[in-house]
């Protein structure tokens, strides 16, 4: 038996409605993900194998309209239209169906077949919402199948319907059925529909109803579309026409009436096939949403809502750091007593297990901080936290739903920033862009840990928190500056949909977590990897190797300034002060003092100088760089000696200085990985207005902490 | 009448949308056209976003969305609160014919907690 032809199908519909549920369901493990083609939305594809056809699935990002209001759904319907997909399956929330057809009339305008998943179907009947899927397919002329996402039912009823209607279109079936606007407006379509069949390359590439559809609705990217076909003029003075007489008629916007009609014919549709059989007494989220959504209560509860995120993940996310801690270290012990003294054994255990093994004992807490975000968002409380905070937001210039973006920059700051193409108004996206990288990433926590941990051993967690909270407190004030200044404009709408609270399935969750885990032990075997290697090489070189004499020289000035001291002493003194003038004769070193005048009226010196610069990288960076730095130039020479108390036993070094640290490493520009997403999506002149805004404001801050802190020092002294 | 002049828990039926047309559009597509019923949940706090339920489900907007959005009122808002119920009286009346209290503001939950006016309607005719 010969395989049949793969198929692609899109997996499209609202957001809200389990369409990423449904596709890990149908595609298993098998499932990349990328990004569409010149834009960063995410961009899932997976595959399944039945019996001898394999089909192709991609995840299209979950829409309202394919009116291309957001870029969400510009990405949608550039892909269904250019890329002609062999069937789309449309995803519906069985539990708000008036609303998840509308989409589904405008895929039937496409052109595709189009096969209707009744998703949640459990909770539709849990509700009392009894849908009859035959008849409904059957008045809107598609095949419907129910399905239940997290248990996976229905799929391979939905995979013989996708058969059906894949094989329909190969026989040159009848022509798909799709919404029909009332006579008036029929009549109306039907010509210009004519008109753009008259053109046969055109309407080979361009499916005409559609194109007819959105004509009427002034979409500006149909009439672009419709500018390549030979009639073009023709056609837009057709439609044109068409709009001024229906404005006349119905006395308002074409495009409203178009939605209306829409709207009336799903109205039609439901009223055959979709019965409430009976009223739910009691609904959970209603409940809940009495005391979330208070009115008093909503904020305070957001803000503990986040307070418990990152007590949760420190307090859960100490111990598995303390067992990775100690692995690497018995890792470093075992390598080193397995290797000879040399350069290969200096580059594993300095190089790559300091500076990698610093950053995997990160991994549990920010896989805890991954967990506990995807569980707020896939229960439904990012919506709430937009009710919730979108007063306070809009004071300061910002927009209820850059929540979103800017709790993800909790996370990583880069899908934070890509989530921002959610909001509408450029300006907003850019302001938002703009305040993510002060939202403290993931990367950024273990530096705050380490030097909390080093000099505020008391205080740490609140210390942590504290920068957290001065990040939330200048990203607000940020976007209050810039909305003063280069960014004014009117405040843009704020429409979003508040779905029921939804009990999160594990493996949505564990899948989401596996996904960033994955990509963050990515960055640590490959970037972070690669930095280590390159800082060992640049603390290592040129060696420096003090001959017998100035070794004896420097036991004989120990000797005069300790004569208790024994031989032992001398020779760790010895060991000490070669290693530290190695550091300093090496490119890093020759590198940090040269730099080093930027930070000393910071209170910073050389090392941390080299570290923030190479932080560059990616921000863990900067705690494997301390690593190798200050593993190099302990006191006790090849003994590995904890991070923390090696800063503590720093003499340049102060919980004073180490608090302006935290705050440059909070300030100062973000990653290059995290530069180029601000560039990607909002262009290079404002990336460079980024850099050049943190790192005046980082700089500026540090400045002004370091010297009135070491000023009330003083008096206090 | 608007949106931002009703309490919370009042019903009411959308009437036209006068806001500017890409704001008008998406509210359209979201379900705010002519005749669709709907109810005003709750506002926020300090003049913040309005939680609005329509065509059987719920949607923030703010108040300047709000008050762009005409609507007639639907049952007896004297009844209207600030504090929504939720349907347990199965209404079956297209129309709120008002001093009715209570039952009618418990109706429209009953036409738009679930699938969308038009389904209640359907199950009332048949």
């Amino acid at each position: 038996m010969s395989a049949r032809t793969p198929l692609r199908i899109a997996l499209a519909g609202n957001p809200n409605a389990g369409k990423t549920t449904l596709f890990n369901a149908l595609t298993g493990a098998h499932h990349k993900v990328g990004n569409y083609p010149g834009v960063t939305v995410e961009k899932r594809e997976g595959s399944r194998i039945r019996g001898d056809r394999e089909y192709r699935f991609i995840d299209l990002p979950g829409i309202y309209s394919l009116t291309a209001y957001s870029i969400d759904e510009v990405v949608a319907r550039d892909f269904l239209l250019d890329e002609r997909p062999d069937v789309i399956v449309d995803v519906l929330d069985s539990t708000n169906l008036e609303r998840n057809l509308y989409l589904c009339l405008q895929f039937q305008e496409l052109g595709i077949p189009v096969v209707g998943a009744l998703n949640m179907s459990d909770e539709a009947a849990a509700r009392g919402i009894d849908i009859d899927a035959e008849s409904l397919g059957a008045v809107l002329g598609l095949p419907m199948v129910k399905t239940v996402g997290p248990r996976g039912s229905g799929v391979d009823a939905l995979l013989d319907l996708v058969d059906e209607v894949a094989a329909k279109v190969g026989a040159g079936g009848e022509e798909a059925r799709s919404v029909h606007y009332g006579a008036e407006i029929e009549a109306l379509l039907g010509p210009i529909e004519k008109a753009i069949d008259g053109d046969a390359a055109f309407a080979a590439r361009f499916p005409r109803r559609w194109l007819a559809a959105k004509l009427l609705e002034k979409d500006a990217n149909a009439l672009e579309r419709l500018a390549s076909h030979a009639d073009a003029a023709r056609i837009g003075a057709m439609a044109a026409g068409a709009v001024a007489w229906i404005e006349k008629h119905f006395g308002k916007d074409a495009e409203i009436v178009i939605s209306e009609q829409r709207y009336g014919y799903i109205r039609g549709a439901a009223r055959e096939s979709i019965r409430i059989v009976r009223k739910p007494d009691f609904s959970p989220t209603e409940a809940i949403d009495k005391v979330v959504m208070n009115r008093f209560l909503a904020l305070p509860l957001f803000v503990a809502v986040l307070w418990s995120v990152f007590q949760l993940t420190f307090k859960l996310g100490q111990y598995p750091m303390r067992w990775f801690e100690a692995f690497f270290g018995w890792l470093g012990g075992t390598v080193e007593a397995a290797l000879p003294v040399g350069i290969v054994r200096s580059l594993l255990v300095d190089g790559v297990l300091a500076g990698v093994g610093g950053v995997f004992s990160f991994v549990p807490l920010i896989v805890i901080l991954f967990f506990l975000l995807a569980i707020l968002e896939d229960v439904g409380y990012m919506s709430r936290a937009a009710f919730a905070t979108d007063k306070l937001l809009h004071a300061f210039g910002l927009h209820g739903q850059s929540i979103f973006p800017m709790m993800l920059g909790f996370g990583c700051s880069v899908p934070a920033i890509m989530a921002a193409r959610t909001l509408k108004s450029p300006r907003d996206r850019i302001v938002t862009v703009l305040i993510i990288p002060f939202m403290s990433c993931g990367a950024k926590l273990p530096v705050y840990v380490l030097l909390a941990a080093a000099f505020f051993p008391a205080h740490a967690g609140n210390m942590v928190m504290l920068v957290y909270a001065l990040g939330v407190g200048l990203s607000l004030l940020s976007a209050l500056a810039f909305k003063k200044t280069v960014l004014k404009g009117h405040p843009t709408p704020f429409v979003m949909e508040l779905p029921p609270y939804r009990a999160p399935t594990l493996r949505g969750v564990i899948w989401h977590v596996w996904e960033k885990a994955v990509a963050y032990l990515k960055k640590a075997g490959t970037i972070i990897l690669a930095s280590s290697i390159l800082v060992w090489a640049v603390t290592s070189f040129p060696a420096y190797d003090p001959s017998e004499t100035e070794r004896a020289a420097l036991a004989a000035t120990f000797a005069a300034g300790n004569p208790e001291a024994g031989e032992e002493s001398a020779a760790a003194f010895v060991r000490a002060a070669t290693a530290e003038v190695a550091l300093e004769r090496s490119l890093a070193g020759i590198i940090g003092k040269f730099i080093e005048p930027v930070f000393r009226p910071l209170g910073l010196n050389w090392k941390t100088g080299v570290a923030t610069v190479t932080g560059f990288a990616a921000k863990e960076v900067i705690v494997s760089t301390l690593g190798i730095l200050y593993r190099a130039g302990s006191p006790d020479g090849e003994e590995a000696e904890g991070l923390i108390e090696a800063l503590a036993a720093d003499p340049g070094f102060n919980p004073l200085a180490g608090f302006v640290l935290m705050l440059f490493t909070l300030v100062i520009p973000p990653c290059f990985a995290a530069l180029a997403a601000i560039a990607t999506e909002i262009g290079w002149k404002w990336m460079g207005f980024a850099v050049a805004y943190m790192l005046t404001l980082g700089w500026a801050l540090g400045f002004a902490v370091f010297q009135v802190g070491s000023a009330i020092g003083a008096i206090a002294a | 009448m608007v949106i931002s002049d009703a309490p919370a828990g009042a019903a009411f039926r959308v009437v036209r949308v006068t806001l500017a047309r890409e704001v008008g559009k998406r509210l359209a597509d979201m379900g705010f056209t002519e005749g669709a019923e709907g109810a005003v949940i709750r506002g926020g706090f300090l003049r913040g976003p309005f939680q609005v339920r329509i065509r059987g489900y719920d949607i923030l907007i703010r108040r300047c969305e709000a008050a762009g959005i005409e609507i007639e009122p639907v049952g007896n808002w004297s009844g209207a609160d600030g504090s929504p119920a939720f349907g347990r009286v199965g209404g079956r009346g297209r129309r709120g014919r008002g001093g009715r209290g209570h039952g009618a503001r418990k109706r429209w939950v009953a036409r738009t907690g679930g699938i969308g006016p038009a389904v209640a309607d359907g199950k009332a005719r048949g």
